[in-house]
């Protein structure tokens, strides 16, 4: 009974110590803490990572950043608003309109005004401003990706793709496939012929995500197989330009197409036999351990594999991912994977929350991170430690200085990106280099693995984006994307509940049709649970939206 | 009042001043009781307004649009939530009937082993699941049944199956898995209960039985069941309130994709649609603790009228 107390004791002891050890640091008092959270899955920093501390110098502020990978990012914002629990900064992804209802966000429109956060303000057009106002007639927050400062230099594809390890295109000396029926061709004729990877581990030629809201994976295809950009949730027609038509992409013959594809080749054991039941951290383990052949995915949903490949050396054997431009039809030219124009998504963005108790020095520290200074210690890192430059002043790394921002360890005691705050794309204020190193052509070619360089040799391809063939269309319509407007709907309205609806209704058919042993008969059986849903409501309230939109850009 | 002073004089003494002065302190302290009640359990029905309203958490409890019955008619003509509710029950129910009979049986054989050595480790090791969280049970329960996992192993090695089963590509098995994971982590622990009522039982009546004759399983049956009888029917009572607590993390870690439709509990469907809509959240968590609290009642009144054990 003694020795219980005394253990008791001991741990009473202990975690008072714990408690108070929070507390105990000491920290400069010119720098302020502040807490972030973005729903995305990234790494966390070091305590005193080296260029924070330098930005901190800077600019007086010192942001924590936490990564939330919630199934469901609505519903953790929504726990949020009940417990009133919030971070400085957000970036509440879909549920950024229910934070600025709750009153929770504060409002940009007095900084964008004055002068001295002209930064800001440059992040867009006034008519793209507007876009961001919502129905209390505020701005709450500006999406800090797909901008580009001056000429364009983008190189990566940071969007969605059919991938396929660069291994297998070698294996097959480099073909053009522009078809489904091409690319699992491909992908089961590679895995007939090299069913075991280097360690042992069994290929598995194709894979799909369908959890909870990354089930785009799966889902949303059939409108850039049928060559239309990604609106997300619907298509617009433009046969008659005057007259943008909003069309539903789950009803198309293509989509029809691509699902009795996958049921196919999901019964001939080419497909994940697991696909259905995996959760995002099993699917980026696979994917990690070089196993996955293709995937259909966002290349920000899995671009954390790259710096595991580098370290396991997957890299040199040619695991890293290529992307695909497939079309419903061989010969089709109308393709727009890649977007060649700027995608604001007005949907989502970085936001100063009424917790944060000096919004001023928020707003302009936000400013500050579009500093070309802060910029180039958040991108390039610090002079001559990160980055040189070169006597024509163009910024280059040497190959130590390469490895150093591709490991993960480096990374967290060193980089500091803050990914999710205002950032630029495209050149540098100095009118030579790149606003990011991946975009600078010297380190782009450099970083770039063996088997990939290869690849990007024989095809002729300066940037992944050429891999997707895709129409180089500048300009988009004003009212893109559209997802922008559905990705917030909830069930407090007609046609969002219509929304919701459809959404369950399609997590729970789309892996049942693509796992059926009698395809036409629960293709048909889906297609009426999906009318069922009323997508009708949710159509008319998303041609609305885009009549607004295009109202407003002209 | 006077008259019911008048029939049990003797039964009903008056509370003096005095009393009230002994047990001050006591009453103080069940008042305190009394403010922790009102505050932490029924000051918060208050929010049940919000089922009523079209809630915005900027207008707040009372500047929020009424709406009256709005939201229990969108549950009720909504095909997922009655969807959920059959979920619900039916999980609820299987693992009820699982643990409960397994926890008694498992309690029995253990009373059963005379080593003491023995048992007291059996009983250890049993119980300790208990305490792992569902995330760590839900990765054993996943890697455990995977198409390459040790129950498929196990029978293809016994050559009951010919091909490995994919237990989490098919509606089928899903109950069935919660119920086994139920089981595996709760058994030891529900025992406990049981196996120190069983201990509590009279020895002579085991001994009186050995004379006449009785053999091992004829003293289960006759002295250890009825034994522990009112505290079976006391634990069920207690837990019939929770077969609508059919669980949560096990069915949102597990039920993904194909398996949604017989894996999403209320739970599931308050935090998926509650947390963007308050007002229907709370809808749907107004209906569960009524349907809690009839199934509570309801046995209540049966354990009665059959002059059994109840609670109250």
């Amino acid at each position: 009974m003694k020795s219980k107390k005394i253990i008791a004791l001991a741990l009473a002891c202990m975690m008072t110590v714990g408690a108070f050890a929070g507390c105990a640091k000491k920290k400069s008092d010119s720098v302020v803490d502040w807490t972030m959270i973005a729903f995305m899955a990234g790494k966390e920093l070091n305590e005193g990572n080296e260029i924070q501390e330098e930005i901190a110098k800077k600019t007086g502020v010192r942001v924590k950043e936490s990564w939330n990978t919630a199934q469901d990012v609505a519903s953790a914002v929504g726990t949020m608003i009940a417990s009133n629990d919030l971070p400085d900064l957000i970036d509440g992804g879909n549920g950024s309109k229910m934070l600025a209802e709750a009153g929770m966000l504060v409002a940009w429109d007095d900084y964008l005004k004055k002068d001295e956060f002209k930064n800001l303000k440059e992040m867009f057009s006034d008519k793209q401003w507007e876009l961001f106002r919502q129905a209390d007639g505020h701005i709450y927050w500006a999406n800090v990706f797909g901008k580009t400062y001056g000429e364009p230099k983008s190189r990566t594809h940071n969007d969605e793709a059919f991938w396929v390890q660069v291994r297998v295109l070698e294996w097959a000396n480099y073909p053009i496939i522009e078809t489904l029926d091409e690319y699992f061709d491909l992908l089961q004729k590679y895995a007939e012929a090299n069913p075991k990877n280097a360690d042992g581990v069994d290929v598995i030629p194709y894979t799909a995500l369908c959890e909870g809201w990354r089930y785009f994976c799966v889902e949303n295809a059939p409108q850039f197989l049928d060559g239309y950009p990604n609106d997300g949730s619907v298509l617009v027609n433009l046969d008659d330009p005057d007259n943008p038509k909003i069309e539903d992409y789950n009803v198309t013959p293509t989509a029809h197409m691509y699902f009795k594809k996958l049921n196919e080749v999901y019964n001939a054991g080419i497909m994940d036999q697991e696909f259905a039941t995996m959760d995002y951290d099993t699917y980026i383990a696979k994917l990690a351990s070089g196993a996955v052949l293709g995937m259909c995915d966002q290349n920000w949903d899995f671009a954390q594999i790259n710096n595991t490949f580098i370290d396991k050396g997957f890299d040199k054997l040619g695991y890293n991912y290529i992307p695909l431009g497939l079309v419903a039809e061989k010969g089709q030219t109308k393709n727009q994977w890649h977007a060649y124009a700027d995608v604001p998504n007005v949907s989502s963005g970085v936001a100063v929350t009424t917790k944060c108790k000096d919004p001023d020095k928020a707003f302009k520290f936000l400013n500050q991170c579009l500093d070309q200074e802060i910029h180039d210690l958040r991108f390039w890192g610090i002079k001559d430690v990160d980055y040189k430059v070169g006597d024509d002043g163009l910024y280059y790394r040497t190959e130590e200085m390469r490895k150093n921002w591709q490991n993960d360890a480096f990374r967290a005691k060193h980089v500091c990106n803050y990914s999710y705050l205002p950032q630029w794309g495209g050149t540098h204020r100095d009118g030579k280099n790149a606003m990011k190193p991946e975009d600078q052509e010297s380190e782009f070619f450099a970083t770039l693995s063996e088997p990939l360089k290869k690849a990007f040799e024989k095809y002729n391809y300066t940037s992944y984006g050429d891999f997707l063939r895709s129409e180089h269309i500048t300009k988009l319509g004003f009212w893109y994307p559209m997802y922008s407007h559905s990705n917030d709907m909830n069930s407090t309205t007609d046609y969002g509940a219509a929304w919701v609806r459809m959404g369950e209704c399609k997590h729970e058919w789309l892996p049942k049709v693509i796992t059926s042993k009698d395809f036409e008969t629960d293709w048909a059986a889906y297609q009426k649970a999906y009318a069922d849903c009323k997508p009708e409501l949710f159509l008319a309230e998303m041609q609305k939206e885009l009549d607004r939109r295009a109202a407003l850009g002209k | 009042m006077s008259l019911i002073e008048n029939d049990a004089p003797a039964l009903k003494s008056k509370t003096t001043k005095a009393d009230i002065k002994r047990q001050s302190i006591l009453l103080i302290i069940a008042g305190l009781y009394v403010i922790y009640g009102i505050v932490f359990y029924y000051l918060p029905l208050l929010g049940w307004i919000m089922a009523f309203q079209n809630y915005k958490p900027r207008d707040g409890l009372f500047g929020s649009e009424f709406v009256g019955l709005k939201w229990f008619k969108f549950l009720f003509e909504d095909k997922t939530f009655l969807r959920v509710l059959r979920n619900t029950l039916a999980m609820g129910v299987i693992n009820l009937v699982a643990t409960t009979i397994t926890a008694i049986g498992f309690a029995i054989l253990l009373s059963e082993v005379r080593n003491v050595l023995g048992k007291k480790i059996v009983q250890t090791i049993s119980y300790l699941p208990h305490f792992l969280s569902w995330i760590v049970v839900t990765s054993i329960v996943r890697d455990a049944f995977a198409t390459k996992g040790m129950i498929n192993e196990l029978l293809l090695n016994l050559h009951i199956i010919k091909t490995p089963i994919s237990y989490f590509m098919e509606t089928k098995y899903f109950w069935p898995i919660v119920a086994i994971s139920n089981v595996w982590k709760e058994t030891g622990w529900n025992a406990i209960i049981y196996l120190a009522t069983i201990t509590a039982i009279d020895p002579s009546l085991y001994e009186a039985a050995a004379m006449d004759g009785a053999g091992r399983w004829q003293k289960i049956k006759n002295i250890t069941l009825p034994g522990i009888r009112s505290t079976i029917i006391i634990l069920l009572i207690m837990n019939i309130g929770n077969v609508i607590n059919a669980g949560f993390e096990i069915q949102y870690l597990l039920g993904l994709g194909v398996l949604l439709p017989v894996s999403q509990t209320i739970d599931i469907y308050v935090l998926n649609y509650g947390m963007s809509n308050f007002s229907l959240g709370t809808a749907a968590g107004i209906f569960k603790t009524f349907v809690s609290m009839i199934l509570i009642f309801t046995f209540n009144y049966i354990a009665k009228k059959t002059g059994d054990e109840r609670l109250f």
